[in-house]
């Protein structure tokens, strides 16, 4: 039987972020990974957040953006579509339908959006402080967190409270005339979260979503399979254990505490410290058993909303595709989502476990392939996807703006799907949504925040942990700071 | 359970005795148990008291809350839901248990009947179906609310074997406390157990509604010669104080209702320490439990012997004799004269320096006269909370 100081279930790149800081502090790590290979979900990743520099920094990555696409296209029906340009953070209008005070205003919003995200983004990459520790770092957390608030000046600080908990939906009519534009933001606001734009806490995921990536549009671009050979590669370097297409059945326990985890195979590895970086739910539910686990934190186990209900759809065409309207050198992310009514619409069948009849789309076109991903298409439990239909109604969108579509090759990646493959419960993007509930201090939930859980020596290191998915690694190198911390 | 009948018209629903019960409660005095209606009071507290500390009583508790637990890990799933540690039960055997959450505060108790090791019963006071199903997470186990399918008496008294004896329940007598079994009343067929909470020899009866009329009948077949009595809830109230027994809700707040965290209290504070087994592997509660443990109880629930004869409902307790120089320690949650131990008794909170048996501490208490309150400073003795515990309760065989 072998003996490690620290395993971590799950080759995400969070895990990878956490063996190599582990391994780099001299810790005998071992990683186990389901699939052959290791990266998780960041196989789906089309556009990438930017790394945390620190990340960078402390484990030695460089990864190029690479940044081709810096167009925003948000297309309508009428074909008028709107082009944003994207330079260096910089946004302008490269065509809309929409009046000059509609643009001002639209600018403004995001401007101060930026604002107030950068209040948020100073706890982004911190580990959130643990209220009533009373432990002095913890209370100078708080009150610096406090402070950076108040420092925005009363009337900043007073409109910050004002938008955190409202819907975007609102705010949006409140300044703007052109459905496309407000249909655009609002889009940004609710992709990957199980929210529609009148849900209220809408902006905040958008806020929260700034602050992580440092854009609100997500167009940074790096090679996602560059940044986890590199990961992995320093891994390998610093002798990390990588054990691929194995599954890890159990977490062992004994008196609350972490001895070891075994495999499906039966293969028993034994530690003190255990990493999970796998979402809470099947941590807890599946890996380690309810068994063990107080009924109030199984409770709160059970209430974390996490129903996955975004698809991802890969088309290949007989020919090149080219987009109405639009030119043929014009590259860049593109949007159909052309207002908050119909957003808002293709979100009431997502609360009745129905996918929309008339989906919101977000595509990349190369050439004679688009990826795209389809909200809402919500995890489902006991049904199956009708993936034939949820194609079909795909394409009658893409349709109005590629003529003579030929399908060579089809692919649907649903959130059930996305649950089997890596073993995510309910298909989440984020492990679970990012509502003002489910963040910071209180991600995921209480008695399991800090990357700690109720079980010694057991560590949550995934995007159910605080500050949420997104490639930033962040989660990974706290949750791993924290067990080195705890191993002293 | 027949919806239609609930209504804003007939908001309470009636037991399957209530064709009886109506006929006894003179007084037409109800009170809301669960969402059924029990009567508080037939024609005299006093009589019905005595009835069960005499001859027999007879107490309505169908409102009480039952759940089935089934399946191949029913036993595990007890385990994890309670603090005693039930590895070693027998079929036919009866645990009382408390509950707990993960702070270690106590939600509910109840009595687990075990059929075998894939069946067992639990009878509780309050709601507890969320609790158990949450519990049940993990474990191949069901939960099934059952309340209404099943109709129960509480038969409690010295005279309540004799008059079992005579109805020919066969082998009654035999029947050891915190036990139960099937048996034949006068072909009803019946589930007894040698359960209850009046301090005496006391059995509850188990019965579909269809029999319940016929059971009730049986009870009170003999009452020329011993004078059976229904009693209602405030009779319940006397014996269950005298019998030491504490009441969710009333003694101390559930934990899943209480709103304020600080009005929580876990098993050491109720003086219910003895059913913690901190041996067992795991259960909701232990490691906060085990820090309880360490630390001691701020307060403790503890029975006050009080001078006097007037009952100290509500009173607040104080640490001195002098009432000028006392500082509040204190508070009593359940009082009364008792007429069988002719002392003034009562449960209540009293803080860590004064928990002790045998300290003294001091209640003021209110007691209204003729639209006046007189206010008493009365001396208490902190005596166990089991004022009235008859060797009865536990012979084998049973007084006949």
């Amino acid at each position: 039987m072998k003996k490690f100081d620290v395993i971590i279930i799950g080759g995400g790149h969070n895990g990878l972020v956490a063996s190599s800081y582990l391994s780099k502090k001299g810790k005998k790590v071992l990683v186990i990974e389901k699939n052959e290979n290791v990266g998780g979900l960041a196989e789906y990743a089309e556009s990438i957040n930017c790394i945390s520099p620190i990340i960078k920094k402390e484990l030695g990555i460089n990864v190029n953006n690479i940044n081709h696409s810096n167009n925003i296209i948000s297309l309508e029906d009428n074909q008028n579509h709107t082009i944003l340009s994207d330079k260096n953070g910089k946004l302008s209008f490269v065509q809309t339908n929409a009046d000059e005070n509609d643009q001002k205003k639209f600018l403004s919003i995001i401007n101060n959006y930026k604002f107030f995200s950068k209040t948020l983004g100073a706890f982004m990459f911190q580990k959130p402080p643990r209220v009533k520790s009373g432990k002095r770092a913890d209370l100078f957390q708080l009150i610096s967190m406090g402070w950076k608030i108040r420092k925005l000046g009363k009337k900043n600080m007073r409109e910050l409270l004002r938008v955190i908990g409202l819907n975007i939906a609102d705010d949006l009519e409140d300044n703007l005339n052109s459905n496309n534009l407000m249909g655009l933001l609002s889009h940004e606001a609710v992709l990957g979260t199980n929210l529609g734009p009148r849900s209220p806490g809408s902006i905040l995921t958008l806020l929260y979503k700034q602050a992580i990536n440092d854009n609100i549009f997500n167009l940074n671009k790096i090679e996602v399979a560059e940044y986890i050979n590199q990961l992995e590669d320093c891994c390998n370097k610093n002798t990390v254990e990588i054990i691929k297409s194995s599954e890890v059945k159990k977490i062992l326990t004994q008196n609350n505490s972490v001895t070891g985890v075994q495999l499906t195979n039966g293969e028993v590895f034994e530690s003190k410290y255990v990493m999970s970086n796998a979402d809470p739910k099947t941590t807890y539910l599946n890996l380690l058993g309810a068994e063990i686990l107080d009924t109030d934190f199984i409770r709160r186990t059970k209430n974390f909303r996490n129903k996955g209900n975004v698809a991802k759809l890969e088309l290949e065409l007989e020919n090149e595709i080219n987009i109405n309207n639009i030119d043929k050198k014009m590259n860049g992310k593109f949007i159909y989502a052309p207002g908050i009514k119909y957003i808002e619409h293709a979100f009431n069948a997502n609360k009745y476990n129905k996918y929309s009849e008339n989906p919101c789309l977000e595509f990349y076109v190369n050439q004679k392939t688009l990826s795209a991903n389809v909200y809402y298409v919500p995890y489902l439990i006991n049904t199956n996807h009708q993936e034939n239909e949820i194609i079909e109604r795909c394409v009658s969108v893409l349709s109005k703006f590629i003529p003579d579509m030929k399908i060579v090759k089809q692919k649907l990646i649903t959130p059930n799907k996305m649950e089997e493959k890596f073993n995510i419960a309910g298909g989440h993007w984020h492990h679970g949504d990012l509502e003002i509930d489910q963040l910071l201090m209180m991600r995921p939930f209480y008695g399991s925040a800090q990357y700690s859980t109720p079980i010694n020596g057991l560590y949550l290191c995934g995007a159910g942990t605080h500050p949420g998915g997104g490639l930033t690694g962040i989660n990974g190198l706290n949750a791993a700071k924290k067990v080195i911390e705890d191993l002293k | 359970m027949n919806t239609s009948k609930i209504s804003y018209k007939k908001p309470l629903l009636e037991t399957p005795f209530h064709e009886r019960t109506s006929e006894h409660c003179y007084a037409n005095d109800w009170y809301r148990w669960a969402g059924y209606k029990v009567a508080k009071e037939y024609s005299s507290t006093e009589l019905e008291y005595t009835s069960m500390r005499n001859t027999a009583g007879v107490i309505d508790i169908t409102p009480m809350h039952k759940y089935d637990i089934k399946g191949e890990d029913a036993k595990k799933f007890i385990n994890k839901l309670i603090t005693k540690d039930i590895t070693n039960i027998q079929s036919n055997q009866v645990v009382y248990g408390i509950w707990c959450n993960e702070d270690g505060m106590v939600i509910d108790d109840g009595t687990i009947f075990c059929f075998n090791e894939n069946h067992f019963r639990i009878f509780c006071a309050e709601r507890n179906l969320n609790w158990f199903s949450d519990t049940a997470t993990g474990f191949k186990a069901s939960v099934e609310d059952i309340s209404p399918s099943i109709a129960a008496l509480a038969f409690q008294g010295p005279l309540s074997c004799k008059i079992l004896n005579l109805l020919k329940v066969e082998n009654i007598e035999n029947l050891k406390p915190f036990h139960f079994n099937n048996y034949n009343i006068e072909n009803h067929n019946v589930t007894i157990s040698r359960t209850g909470f009046s301090g005496d020899l006391g059995y509850e009866i188990w019965c579909d509604p269809s029999q319940a009329i016929g059971v009730w009948d049986s009870l009170f077949k003999f009452n020329r010669d011993y004078k059976v009595l229904a009693a209602g809830m405030n009779a319940l109230e006397m014996v269950r104080i005298e019998a030491g027994f504490i009441q969710p809700n009333v003694d101390f707040m559930s934990a899943e209702q209480a709103l304020r965290p600080n009005r929580m209290r876990n098993p050491y504070e109720l003086g219910l320490g003895w059913l913690v087994n901190l041996n067992k592997e795991y259960f909701t509660g232990k490691q906060a439990l085990i820090r309880h443990k360490e630390k001691g109880p701020e307060k403790k629930l503890v029975g006050l012997d009080i001078e006097g004869d007037k009952p100290a409902v509500g009173s607040v307790l104080y640490d001195n004799s002098k009432k000028n120089q006392a500082k509040e320690i204190g508070i009593v949650t359940a009082a009364m004269w008792s007429p069988v131990l002719k002392s003034n008794i009562a449960i209540g909170f009293v803080s860590k320096e004064h928990y002790k048996l045998g300290s003294n501490v001091y209640a003021e208490i209110y007691h209204p006269e003729e639209l006046d309150y007189r206010k008493i400073w009365a001396e208490c003795k902190v005596v166990k909370k089991q004022f009235f515990n008859n060797p009865r309760r536990n012979e084998t065989p049973a007084f006949t």
